[in-house]
């Protein structure tokens, strides 16, 4: 007996992507059901609401599942030469609850990386076809910033105006401007000033740690108000199994675990899986049956592969002048790409880009350099509030030996297998690396520092979890076409960080988000593709 | 062996040896709130309070670690997550032991230059990650505390509040931006194309 859909479309995932799907699908007309492994975060017990907020950032918030622990949470193993310290978070809003704001469009040349400089891929879609989306979200995100950078195309003024720099911004300029090199005030996802009914930051930092004013952009405070008001169902503690296909090969829905454990289903027309670059291939890979053996949309056998992660890392500059390093949101001072673009003198492609943020607050200062013992105090002085930390970020080519598969050896709390990641940095990555890691230490040298620390390029820090089902014309190279759907199943839609072919140089939140309102457009203009059987709006 | 360890519902890749480090997510211990030794004797909760106060000694306005209840915190902790216990306890009476050999004295009895050294001692030849399993502990005890935090903002400037309490700040000047607004493009355009945003 066929049963009929529950919904036009089933989104699951909650996060940056999943939450711009189902906001724009409802907002025209329709009818959506999103499935959130995780729950609501408890804003009161945002760390940031508690004076001691970075011990509670160590423990319940750890932005690291396996040390986290929620009940949402899935184990995760980290393998290879450099393994990836994965940092992502469970619940409404996705990842992007523990993020810092930063804020970046891509290059136009970072959709053409194969054909520019030989290495990685191309995307299936240039700058222009996603610039509209870019621009629908920064609104819809409340981005602050200013246009007008020379290093990117000409583009509308953003929502909010940027964040003030601090002291620690202004030593940068004048770094910057002695350097003669190019920079400009960072992009972040927060309201500088009231928009849209959320408040003004207040400058309170350390934006990773929750932000109790609101003024921080995560999906649960953007998007997901509206979404609810226009009719999405948002289903908490749903810990999907698997997406089920029928027999005619089409997406049917998702099998899910409610909180209670009890097996539901959800049937909709159209089924979209945003689930993060470790939790879309996690998925996929959970769904394998006869007709799919090696999991879900992975005839070409890339499901999981190119896991991209950045090459990431700090550098630090001790100043003789207190630099008020606690003041300010934590990543919005000025940021240079000077070296974003390929050039022919470096030994590497690609590039990187270097945002200047504030001081180390002082649990992580003192864990970092100050000894046990009577040298103590005198060596924590010389650095609380004396030093200007650079975060460096630069493009991880895609390799198809980084990937991430399912964990059967490690289960979750309802049986379900977590997930074991392997990742090696190439040796442009790491060419790449020294470099970016090289020049930070001369823009500190330039601003006024004595001297300058840096963090090397290991652990790998996991933020950036990018490119395991990617986008592309060819089902042989790729798993999704041009506008996220999969290859091997049409109504299915894979539509967040996992779908990028490659990383860029830049924190990837604003090209997800743009993507996956770029993709919800899709959908909805090709609806009578579909036959949902439910919605008259969707027909 | 390893990766073969089970934690309650949710089974977390780690060594044989349980990982402080990764057994703590689950054990919420506010700082700074008073409370006593619910896990320690007396005799153990004495030699780790001297222990704390000897990683973070007092300096000016700023109290020891001891003072501000980091070996309670710590207790509180191993309190909630007793698959870490044992190396606490295997610790506090290796300190005991080295600090009786080399001094004839109780840990909490010796004095500053003593508890020192019999500490390198044990961090060098001891258990190390139980070292660093306390010393990690005492720095949250003590960066958290709002007592100390007061004294490193009338020390140095730091404002401990501010993450609490905000700020204004002074908007971006954006005349500063002039030579930049000036240079050239640089970015690559993709087949000829000019873009547009």
């Amino acid at each position: 007996m066929n049963r009929q859909p529950d919904a036009d479309v089933l989104v699951i995932g909650s996060g940056a992507a999943g939450a711009a799907i189902c906001s724009r699908l409802a907002g025209r007309g329709a009818k959506v059901v999103c499935l959130e492994q995780g729950d609501w975060v408890d804003r009161a017990r945002l760390p940031k609401s508690h004076p001691d907020w970075e011990v509670r950032g160590r423990r319940y918030w750890a932005a690291n599942p396996n040390v986290r622990r929620w009940p949402a949470d899935y184990p995760v193993s980290s393998e290879g030469q450099d393994p990836i310290d994965v940092y992502m978070y469970n619940a409404v809003g996705g990842s992007q609850i523990g993020f810092a704001g930063n804020y970046w469009r891509m290059a136009p040349s970072d959709f053409r990386v194969q054909s520019l400089d030989d290495v990685g891929a191309d995307w299936p879609f240039d700058y222009e076809e996603l610039a509209p989306y870019y621009t629908l979200n920064e609104a819809e995100v409340g981005v602050a910033g200013l246009a007008g950078d020379p290093c990117g195309p000409p583009r509308e003024p953003l929502p909010n105006p940027p964040a003030p720099i601090g002291r620690p911004g202004q030593l940068l300029v004048d770094a910057y401007e002695k350097l003669g090199w190019y920079w400009w005030p960072t992009e972040q996802a927060i309201t500088t000033h009231a928009y849209r009914g959320r408040p003004a930051c207040d400058n309170r930092g350390w934006c990773t740690f929750g932000c109790p004013q609101g003024s921080l952009s995560t999906a649960d405070l953007t998007y997901w108000p509206g979404a609810l008001k226009n009719g999405v169902e948002l289903r908490t503690q749903a810990r999907v199994r698997e997406v089920v296909i029928g027999g005619d090969g089409k997406a049917i829905g998702a099998r899910y675990y409610d909180q209670d454990g009890v097996v539901r289903e959800v049937r909709a027309a159209v089924t979209v899986v945003a689930c993060g670059g470790l939790g879309t291939p996690r998925l996929l890979l959970m769904s394998s049956s006869p007709s799919h053996p090696d999991g879900l949309a992975n005839s070409s056998g890339l499901v999981g592969k190119n896991l991209m992660v950045h090459v990431q890392s700090f550098a630090t500059g001790l100043f003789e002048e207190p630099v008020d390093g606690w003041n300010g949101t934590w990543g919005g001072t000025v940021s240079t790409r000077q070296f974003y673009e390929t050039d022919p003198a470096r030994d590497y492609v690609r590039g990187f880009i270097m945002s200047g943020c504030r001081g180390w607050s002082p649990l992580n200062l003192a864990l970092q350099i100050a000894p046990w013992g009577s040298g103590h105090h005198q060596a924590f002085d010389e650095r609380i509030n004396h030093e200007i930390s650079l975060y460096l970020c630069g493009e991880d080519l895609p390799e198809e030996s980084n990937h991430v598969e399912l964990d059967w050896g490690h289960l979750d709390g309802f049986g379900m297998p977590g997930v074991v990641t392997h990742h090696e940095l190439n040796e442009n990555s790491r060419r790449l690396g020294r470099d970016m890691i090289a020049h930070a230490h001369q823009v500190l040298e330039a601003a006024g520092a004595k001297s300058v620390r840096d963090f090397g390029l290991a652990p790998i820090w996991g933020w950036h979890l990018l490119g395991t089902a990617k986008m592309g014309e060819d089902p042989r190279t790729s798993v999704a076409d041009r506008f996220n759907r999969a290859h091997d199943v049409p109504n299915l839609f894979i539509a967040d960080g996992s779908s990028m072919p490659t990383s860029a140089g830049v924190n990837p939140s604003a090209t997800i988000q743009a993507l996956a309102l770029r993709c919800a457009d899709h959908i909805w203009e090709s609806r009578r593709d579909y036959d949902s059987g439910l919605s008259s709006q969707m027909r | 062996m390893a990766y073969d360890r089970k934690q309650g519902r949710h089974q977390v890749a780690q060594s044989s040896q349980p990982d402080y480090r990764l057994e703590v997510g689950r054990a919420e211990v506010p700082v700074g709130t008073p409370r006593g030794f619910v896990v320690l004797d007396p005799a153990r909760a004495a030699t780790l309070k001297a222990w704390t106060s000897t990683l973070i000694p007092a300096s000016g306005r700023r109290p020891d670690a001891g003072s501000v209840g980091a070996a309670e915190y710590i207790d509180a902790t191993v309190h909630l997550v007793p698959s870490i216990r044992p190396a606490l306890l295997h610790a506090i009476d290796e300190v005991e032991r080295l600090a009786l050999a080399a001094t004839g004295k109780t840990f909490a009895e010796c004095g500053v230059e003593q508890r020192e050294g019999v500490l390198r001692q044990f961090q060098s030849a001891g258990d190390r990650d139980a070292f660093s399993m306390v010393g990690d502990f005492t720095y949250e005890a003590y960066y958290g505390h709002p007592e100390v935090l007061a004294a490193i903002e009338a020390d140095t400037g730091w404002r401990g509040s501010g993450p609490m309490k905000g700020s204004s700040m002074t908007a971006f000047d954006a005349s500063r931006l002039e030579r930049v607004r000036n240079l050239p493009r640089r970015y690559r355009a993709v087949a000829g194309r000019e873009l547009k945003g």
